[in-house]
């Protein structure tokens, strides 16, 4: 039994020897490299470019700019439904006559260094008309603010009005209601983008390193955009330092690599800079949200009454607008809320492009949702978790039909028992237990959250596992893997079915040379989808191996057996045959199995292979998780220091409980960020303030708190064979609003903290501090 | 972040480096531990011509005992002068400000002389030395010079450094009857403060303070010498009373720093809360002497 064991990570061997290979430890003969001229501008007119003295520069192979992209080309596609059409705010790869934010790309210079090409950088000469910059949401979508596009700079409105908001707020025995923002930050994996590209011009074939994430999609997006064959493209996915939703998604150098790879016919590779990173990467988060809550006098919640503006940024990328969407599908969380109204604006402002960043829409949901039902406890004086209680979802009104949808799928919640995970996990914390209010002058306070996190989105996923004549499994998987540790998991649930040891197989992926289609890897989806994929190509494999054998030796299936790698006939000692024999069996050019050709081919010559895709479920599984926390405030500083760190989840079942307690350990570390240090802060000019890692602050390993995950397996997924559920998210969704929570449970504040991220200052300010000293 | 084209020169003495910044004049730069030249660098908001790398110089690293003093040389590493016995045992000022300063990774780069001569109003090691009323030895073409810390910084990343001079050491009197106290804020631990506070403090048999000192660092383009709090405490008993009342007389007007993520009122509301803390530690510790 390999499932649900707790297998050391099979990537963690060259990882730690120094051994991975990521983009730039690629190289190719002839190779050139590449550099991205950059709008220093957040809103300008392009009057004029000169690139006389850059080109004149020695080393410089070419340069180019929006004149340069062919005829017609079409903007990036947003690879997702949206709501109503966000077409006439889609990105080009390069800026023509207009930049819209610090960072947009003007020009590729291609040279023999990366150092040259900065150099090159220099020369290039632009006359900009500097325009005003809009970087206030709610002043982009005032009369008389600046556009940004031709369609105006509010691209959508839209919401849900699900039951009687007005007669339940109208009825309700108390109301909460305050505003709530998630400043705008972002992923920052540890190694940056990357791309190698390199053309074969005599047989039309392009080879990519560096995608990852969904590199299917984006085979097939610039197989479009180049006018190609999506077979001449190939896209090699290599080792990957993090994603996080944001790396792996289709940007402009995504086209922009491979186009002038194919222009100067020699290998081109970029990889972006640090401070690149920071203006170039999908953004995220940037919501505000105002919330009402009603309760009647039981303390049932009646009501959620939800305004919600979103940032976007100044395009509408691959991603859509499925942060706000699915923030607001998501809104109600666990509880049996059916007064739910959402009135929901996207606002494009002169900066960078949005996506998703892990726990896309949720990390900003549950921190407004559990902030406004803390002060609702508050104003009814009751416990805080006992409120929560009270309402959530219960398990026999399971699968759970929101009402909502995102991304054109509604929102169901599969399976759970809410209130079970909830108790236990309330026990395990000690969350009753009475605790010392003071420390040595700091104030100790406890936070709760309850959220329901879904995992396993997407259309479908696809593996073919190949067995060959030595035993060794091969999987080719259509997905992706960013440092998950998804070739452990995957080769366990392979290792479970055919009974081979983990030694003997091995993961590939993210490569579009290895298997026909993909999905990819986002929404905590690989455990579900890929594994799923994975468990039945091993059950095909299994059927296959014992038809073969059956046939062979003349014995009954239902006889034989598939144990230790081999083919058993009853209990005999020896085994009929291996997993390698079968293989050699169903070679193409075995004598054994060949006939003559007039006897036709028999069907089971194409060796011990195979392909299965598995479609993928609507709703996906979703996660049920509570969260909890100790946090200490200097009352005369702001200074804080988290004590400890508990989550508490129900994954339905646990594939590998090493990789589901990093998972949720490292979410939780990524949602702390997100909440004390983590933003992307933008001037009026629109540049962008915080663009190295000496202002944007990411936790170290001081700041990292004790964390403890309690895994359940109480409620397997009904939507999948293997019954798992996805935890990539759990870990970071709910610590804004645990945090905050806390915060204002340890200074007794009803007002503030309502606004990441919580820095000492505005800790301060919930108290009032603006008037001492 | 790739840098502008330069040339570089590693002298191993201190002559030839003057030498180099000599001929080179106002086109050169010199590079100690790199951790604040080397992202200007390549962020290409530094471009001299030349670097004259310092790190080859050993004669300028060290901490030598001279009579009363402690002569530290500007190329001592953070992490070496963190982990000296005589640091520890002579100036624990120095130490605290030290444990501040960055990670173990930056410290085992950063130099003390390189954290002074940069002239960050809100690192560590200038305020220590200002604290201490320590002495820069400038050396120069034409010799050498020693000018006290109060007038070696002159402003945010400025100091009195001429054209052609390096910081040879900085040269720090040592006081064994005193208490020290550092505490500074920061957003995340290793970064620069929002507000840092050092105090130094004597005490007589009585346990009257006879000598304080006080330093706030972080909100100003110099770090703040707060005389008026000191001459508030010498003649009396410290107690935390005192000290509260004290640490009123720091000058607020002094403090110029305003921007989004940390406001100029934030910074007025912790910097007496810090200075008070230092106060009262570095009284604590005098104490301590005394027994």
């Amino acid at each position: 039994m390999t499932i649900g064991k707790p297998v050391v990570r099979v990537e963690d061997e060259r990882f730690l020897r120094g051994e991975g290979r990521f983009t730039a430890d690629y190289t190719l003969p002839f190779m050139v490299e590449a550099h991205i001229f950059r709008s220093p501008y957040g809103h300008a007119r392009i009057a004029a470019i000169n690139l006389d003295a850059a080109l004149a520069l020695k080393g410089v192979h070419a340069i180019v700019t929006g004149a340069d992209l062919p005829e017609g080309l079409a903007p990036i596609q947003c690879r997702i439904p949206t709501h109503g059409d966000l077409s006439p705010y889609l990105q080009y790869p390069l800026a023509r006559d207009k930049v819209r934010y610090v960072g947009e790309p003007i020009a590729v210079i291609v040279a023999d260094t990366r150092a040259v090409a900065e150099d090159a950088a220099e020369l290039i000469e632009i006359d900009f008309d500097p325009l005003p910059a809009v970087t206030d949401p709610a002043r982009a979508i005032e009369p008389g603010a600046e556009p940004i596009h031709e369609s105006g700079n509010l691209a959508g409105r839209w919401g849900f009005d699900l039951g009687d908001v007005p007669g339940a707020l109208s009825e309700a025995a108390f109301i909460a209601s305050d505003s709530f923002s998630i400043q705008r930050h972002s992923a920052m994996p540890m190694e940056t983008r990357g791309l190698l590209a390199s053309y074969d011009a005599g047989r039309n074939l392009l080879d990519i390193y560096g995608p990852t994430k969904v590199v299917h999609t984006n085979r097939n997006m610039l197989a479009a955009m180049l006018g190609m064959g999506e077979a001449e493209i190939r896209m090699i996915e290599p080792d990957v330092g993090g994603s996080f939703g944001a790396r792996g998604e289709f940007y402009p150098e995504d086209y922009l690599i491979p186009f002038v790879a194919m222009r100067v016919r020699r290998p081109v590779r970029w990889i972006e800079d640090r401070v690149e990173h920071f203006a170039a990467i999908n953004h995220s988060r940037d919501c505000a949200f105002h919330v009402t809550v009603a309760a009647n006098r039981d303390g049932i919640i009646t009501a959620f009454d939800v305004k919600l503006v979103t940032d976007m940024g100044s395009y509408i990328r691959t991603h859509g607008d499925v942060v706000p969407s699915h923030a607001a599908a998501s809104f109600p969380g666990p509880y049996r809320v059916r007064n739910y109204r959402i009135d929901a604006m996207t606002v494009m402002t002169n900066k960078t492009p949005t996506g998703t960043y892990r726990a896309p829409g949720m990390f900003e949901a549950n921190f407004a949702r559990e902030r406004a039902i803390d002060r609702l406890a508050d104003k009814m004086g009751i416990d805080r978790a006992e409120l929560r209680r009270r309402n959530l979802i219960q398990p026999e009104e399971m699968p759970w039909y929101v009402g909502t949808e995102s991304v054109k799928r509604p929102t169901i919640f599969d399976s759970g028992n809410f209130p079970l995970i909830m108790d236990r996990a309330l026990k395990a914390y000690g969350w009753d237990a009475p605790f010392e209010r003071e420390v040595n002058g700091w104030k100790r306070g406890r936070g709760l959250c309850a959220l329901v996190e879904p995992s396993g989105l997407g259309p479908f996923e696809g593996v073919r596992i190949e067995v060959d004549q030595h035993g060794k499994v091969q999987i080719f998987s259509g997905s992706s893997n960013q440092g998950q540790g998804h070739e452990t998991i995957l080769a366990q649930i392979a290792s479970e079915v055919l009974t081979v040891p983990m030694e003997k197989i091995r993961v590939r992926h993210g490569d579009t040379g290895i298997i026909t289609f993909g999905g990819g890897t986002y929404a905590s989806r690989t455990a579900i989808m890929g594994g799923n994929a994975v468990h039945s190509a091993s059950v095909g494999v299994r059927q296959k191996a014992l038809d073969a054998a059956s046939r062979k030796f003349g014995i009954a299936v239902e006889d034989l057996d598939l144990r230790e790698g081999a083919i058993w006939h009853g209990h005999r000692n020896e085994p009929v045959v291996t997993l390698g024999g079968i293989a050699r069996m169903l070679m193409p050019g075995n004598q054994e199995i060949l006939v003559s050709p007039s006897a036709g081919n028999i069907p089971d010559n194409d060796g011990l292979v195979v392909t299965s895709y598995v479609r993928g479920v609507t709703a996906g599984a979703a996660v049920f998780a509570v969260h909890m926390a100790d946090v200490l405030v200097d009352p005369e500083t702001g200074e804080t220091k988290v004590e400890r760190y508990f989550v508490a989840c129900d994954v339905g079942r646990q594939l590998n409980p090493l990789i589901v307690e990093g998972q949720i350990v490292g979410g939780v570390v990524q949602g702390l960020g997100g909440t004390f240090l983590e933003e992307l802060a933008y001037n009026e000019d629109g540049q962008l303030t915080t663009g190295t890692f000496a202002d944007y602050l990411m936790p170290n390993v001081y700041d990292v708190p004790p964390i403890t995950a309690l895994v359940f397996e109480e409620s397997p997924a009904l939507t999948n064979v293997l019954g798992v559920k996805g935890v990539g998210e759990v870990g970071p969704s709910g610590v804004g609003a645990t945090i905050g929570n806390a915060i204002a449970n340890a200074l007794a504040t009803d007002t503030g903290l309502n606004k990441l991220p919580l820095t000492p200052e505005r800790i301060l300010q919930s108290t009032g501090f603006g008037g001492l000293q | 972040m790739k840098p502008a084209p330069f040339d570089y020169f590693a002298p191993t003495t201190l002559e030839e480096a003057l030498g180099l910044l000599k001929q080179y004049g106002s086109d050169a730069r010199v590079i100690a531990g790199g951790q604040s030249l080397v992202p200007m660098l390549a962020l290409r908001l530094a471009r001299p011509e030349v670097i004259v790398d310092l790190n080859r110089v050993a004669a300028l690293a060290g901490i030598a005992e001279d009579g009363e003093s402690l002569r530290i040389g500007a190329m001592t590493r953070q992490a070496r002068a963190l982990a000296s016995p005589l640091v520890h045992e002579k100036l624990p000022l120095l130490r605290h400000g030290l444990e501040n300063v960055g990670h173990p990774p930056t410290r085992a780069r950063g130099t003390l002389g390189g954290s002074i001569a940069h002239a960050d109003p809100a690192a560590e090691t200038p305020m220590v030395m200002l604290a201490y009323r320590a002495t820069m030895v400038l050396a120069g073409g034409a010799g050498e010079r020693a000018v006290p810390a109060d007038e070696f910084t002159l402003g945010t990343f400025d100091t009195c450094i001429a054209e052609g001079e390096i910081l040879k050491e900085i040269v720090v009197e040592v006081r064994p009857d005193e208490g020290t106290g550092f505490f500074e804020l920061s957003r995340r631990r290793g970064d620069f403060a929002m507000a840092s506070a050092a105090a130094r403090m004597r005490l007589d048999a009585a346990g009257t303070c006879i000598e304080a000192h006080l330093m706030i660092g972080a909100v100003a383009p110099v770090p703040l010498r707060c005389d008026a709090v000191a001459e508030a405490l010498v003649g009396a008993i410290p107690t935390e009373v005192r000290i509260r009342e004290a640490v009123r007389l720091i000058d607020l007007d002094a403090f110029e720093f305003d921007n989004p993520e940390i406001s100029l009122a934030y910074r007025r509301h912790i910097a007496p809360v810090l200075a008070r803390r230092a106060l009262m530690q570095a009284a604590s510790r005098a104490g301590d002497l005394r027994q």
